[in-house]
């Protein structure tokens, strides 16, 4: 999923055909009296499009999750395994895959999926997918080929360990080319797919409708329910207002929504509701601008880091309940996390940071504040989003760099301007958080060629770049998650980022929705969920 | 008076056009470009770029301004760049809720202003004038958003008879019409209340009075009337404000209209569309202000256009 969830709070749904925690319950009552119902969720801004190719919007992605599906699903142990594929071989060199994929399942505009249709969905993604987080794994993409109805090769030019990531996300869903066809291309608002819903009804910034595709019966055998899902229809109802949103939850016009901190003891106590909580896939972290000075120079950001009270933040912030300290880049939901690693964590000192301060050449003037070696007021600038969250993490950390005499300035932008801002090295420190569950994760925030673009701390190390490049053509497991461990010691000890913590998510869900359970990344599984009536 | 009516909308293409330039003006120094916003934060430099080229973002800003300008000939506003519909199409979607709700607001703040500022002046002095007028201050300073949350407390969840957000039934409209008019409403009030005191001086009156009229016709026939004349500049003003207001109001509503449409597409750098929902305010404003013009002259016999 895309770190643009960063700035757009939702709730995540993730596609009703991943995986749940355990073995799946047992049903409670008849399949047929289950069926029927519709459940109301919050979209916190308009859906911009359904095409899957043409987005990166997380509130988009959640919708045409219901209605497309991909080639493979990521278990909960961060396995791949297949779901509109049956099974695949990679070739000795890792750079062929063929795909056996699945038989009798049919688009829900009545056609079939085949090979073809996995081929003409994936050339369109190289054609017209510059907006899709997955493009540029396209573009490693040499050839495809549909060998008959049920093999799907792809040949890849190099090879790319985290290509099943993306073939399971819900971009890589598969399209009807029929539906494509005929709607001339302009599918934004025709999307037709495998899925177990289908899209009923599109009222721009009020509600999109799906309704359940009875058809369904390809279910992976984790639920306990192999056909379509019970719930007749699904609403997304968008609502900006987070006051708003409470409301129409607390009046039954909504039944699930993310709650804030603040929010979660009412809701916890009201038997109105169960809350349902989960980690994501995400981190947020304190970054340094480590291409100008000083931030250049390891040894101050590693003196820094030492001044942040993680578990603080935690307490304050989110009041124990929304986030989880981190010690390590990689959050301990993503597969990589080695607790092993914690031995290198810059933890939290600030008697250290004093010293190492001092003896870079940053001393306490007479009000108490460092100045700069050439003695120069030292006053780093902290860039981060308007979030209130963010507002509230970049106060506290003011506040804690003060206790080692760093004046820390904060200034907080609208998170367009903020992408624009830091390829241009106008900040000296940076306040964000990424969501991408792949260690791969830094190729796209802390690899050289993304420094005007997405790693905005402009970091850039050699090492680092050749572990990044082991890491993606490492198909073995155990080796690249070694990589992976390297990779994440050098960079906690180079301390371009500061972990700070991994977002946790609590979703109230109306009492009336039963046999719902706890998913991933902030998500629910609803195909064996039914309504109460 | 066709005629009139003629020059008045051909005068309005000149405002328009240079309301566009102005947006366009803006939107080019707001930083952070549309295609970095669409791209989201994980995307390459390359891919960036290639948004950028597809949105025609490469070009020079005047080479911009004039395909706008072409586009505009055409009666096009263009596409928007986050969902690849005509903006006229999302305008369309859109706009026919926000005019109901301003449309809605300003009668009900008239039919309110008009029937409170009349009580008040007759009671002049009274109870019944500082009650009025009571609520007029009210109205005037108590934020809109706060009525709006207090009116969902009260009326969608307390008492549940209205619903929380959207516009899925004629009750729908109830609360955000309510909550945009209050304002208005007291302005209103409290304008009608001097303009009324003021013709209950005026010679006529007395006249009217003295013919034996009854005093309801003496109110509403002779006094309202000559009294709507500032009321009624003030209506065309602030169809405007209400315009704006409802951006506001639709935000915590839930409401489909054009002013959520505008600040999601100034969040996403959606130029096209913020173009595209400014130049229909700046129309929907003009023309109202024509209407007003017009009622001008059914209200005073002695104001003639030519």
């Amino acid at each position: 999923m895309s770190g643009v969830l960063r700035f757009i709070p939702v709730v995540v749904l993730v596609l009703a055909a991943c995986a749940p925690q355990a073995t799946p319950p047992g049903p409670s009552g008849t399949a047929a009296s289950k069926v029927g119902g519709s459940v109301t969720f919050v979209a916190t801004t308009d859906p911009d499009t359904l095409d899957l190719h043409q987005t990166s919007n997380p509130v988009s992605s959640t919708i045409f999750g219901w209605i497309y599906e991909p080639l493979v699903y990521q278990d909960l142990d961060n396995s791949y395994k297949g779901l509109l594929s049956e099974s695949w071989a990679v070739s000795p060199d890792s750079k062929t895959i063929t795909f056996k994929l699945r038989s009798g399942i049919t688009f829900t505009d009545g056609t079939p999926f085949n090979a073809d249709a996995v081929k003409f969905t994936f050339e369109r993604l190289q054609r017209v997918g510059a907006k899709s987080p997955i493009f540029e794994t396209f573009k490693n993409v040499a050839s495809m080929e549909a060998k008959d109805a049920t093999t799907f090769v792809m040949n890849m030019k190099e090879p790319y360990a985290p290509i099943f990531h993306d073939l399971q996300t819900a971009y890589a869903g598969i399209l009807s080319p029929t539906a494509v066809k005929a709607a001339n291309d302009n599918i934004g608002r025709a999307a037709v797919g495998t899925g177990p819903y289908k899209l009923k009804d599109f009222q721009t910034g009020q509600q999109i409708t799906l309704e359940r595709n009875s058809d369904y019966k390809w279910a992976p055998a984790l639920f306990a329910n192999r056909g379509a899902p019970y719930i007749e229809e699904l609403r997304y109802r968008v609502i900006a207002e987070p006051a708003t949103q409470l409301a129409a939850l607390d009046a039954g016009e909504v039944d699930a929504l993310g709650l804030r901190a603040q929010d979660i003891a009412k809701y916890a106590s009201d038997a109105r509701f169960k809350v349902f909580d989960s980690f994501t896939f995400g981190l947020t972290y304190l970054g340094f601008d480590a291409k100008r000075p000083p931030f250049d120079n390891p040894k101050l950001r590693a003196a820094l880091a030492k001044a942040v009270n993680k578990d603080e933040i935690v307490q304050v912030v989110f009041e124990s309940k929304l986030a989880k300290a981190q010690c390590c880049p990689i959050a301990e939901s993503i597969q990589g996390y080695d607790p092993k690693l914690k031995d290198f964590e810059q933890k939290y000192d600030p008697a250290k940071a004093k010293t190492e301060l001092d003896g870079l050449g940053y001393k306490p003037g007479a009000d108490g504040m460092r100045t700069s070696p050439d003695g120069k007021p030292w006053r780093p600038v902290l860039y981060t989003t308007t979030s209130d969250t963010h507002g509230k993490i970049s106060t506290l950390l003011q506040a804690q760099f003060k206790t080692v005499g760093v004046d820390l300035q904060i200034k907080q932008l609208e998170s367009g301007a903020l992408l624009a801002a830091t390829p241009k090295a106008e900040h000296d420190l940076y306040l964000n958080g990424y969501s991408w569950n792949e260690p791969d994760m830094f190729s796209l925030f802390l690899s050289c060629d993304r420094i005007t673009s997405s790693n905005r701390v402009l970091y850039c190390n050699q090492q680092l770049e050749d572990l990044i490049r082991k890491g993606r053509t490492e198909l073995d497991q155990a080796k690249r998650m070694q990589i992976y461990f390297d990779a994440q010691k050098l960079v906690m000890q180079e301390s371009p980022w500061q972990p700070l913590y991994m977002p946790v998510s609590k979703t109230a869900v109306n009492v009336k929705i039963q046999d719902l359970r706890q998913g991933q990344a902030g998500g629910l599984y609803w195909h064996d969920a039914w309504v109460k009536r | 008076m066709g005629r009139y009516v003629l020059r008045r909308l051909l005068l309005a293409i000149p405002v328009l056009l240079g309301v566009s330039l102005a947006v366009f003006l803006m939107a080019a120094a707001v930083p952070g470009d549309p295609a970095t916003v669409l791209a989201g934060d994980t995307a390459s430099a390359a891919q960036v770029e290639r948004i950028r080229h597809d949105l025609g973002l490469d070009q020079p800003l005047p080479i911009q301004y004039l395909r706008f300008l072409e586009r505009l000939a055409h009666g096009s506003l263009g596409e928007s760049t986050r969902t690849h519909r005509e903006v006229l199409l999302e305008i369309a979607d859109r706009f026919p809720y926000t005019l109901a709700l301003t449309v809605g607001a300003v009668t009900l703040s008239t039919l309110l202003g008009l029937t409170l500022g009349t009580f008040a002046a007759l009671q002049r002095g009274r109870a019944g004038d500082y009650l009025t007028m009571g609520f007029a201050i009210a109205g005037l300073s108590i934020p809109t958003f706060l009525i709006a949350i207090v009116g969902i407390i009260v009326f969608s969840l307390q008492l549940r008879w209205l619903p929380v957000s959207g516009a899925f039934s004629p009750a729908s409209y109830i609360l955000p019409t309510v909550t945009l008019s209050l304002h208005s409403a007291a302005v209103k009030a409290r304008i009608t209340r001097s303009s009324m005191l003021e013709v209950f001086g005026q010679d006529y009156l007395r006249t009217a009075r003295a013919k034996g009229l009854r005093e309801r016709v003496v109110i509403v026939r002779h006094a309202l009337k000559n009294a709507l004349i500032p009321i009624s500049t003030i209506v065309g003003i602030q169809f405007g404000a209400l315009l704006g207001g409802a951006f506001i109001i639709e935000n915590i509503f839930g409401w489909p209209g054009i002013g959520r449409l505008a600040t999601q597409a100034i969040f996403n750098r959606d130029f096209p569309v913020v173009q595209g929902t400014v130049l229909v305010g700046a129309v929907t404003f003009a023309l109202a202000n024509l209407a007003v013009d017009l009622l001008y002259a059914w209200l005073d016999p002695r104001i003639r256009y030519s």
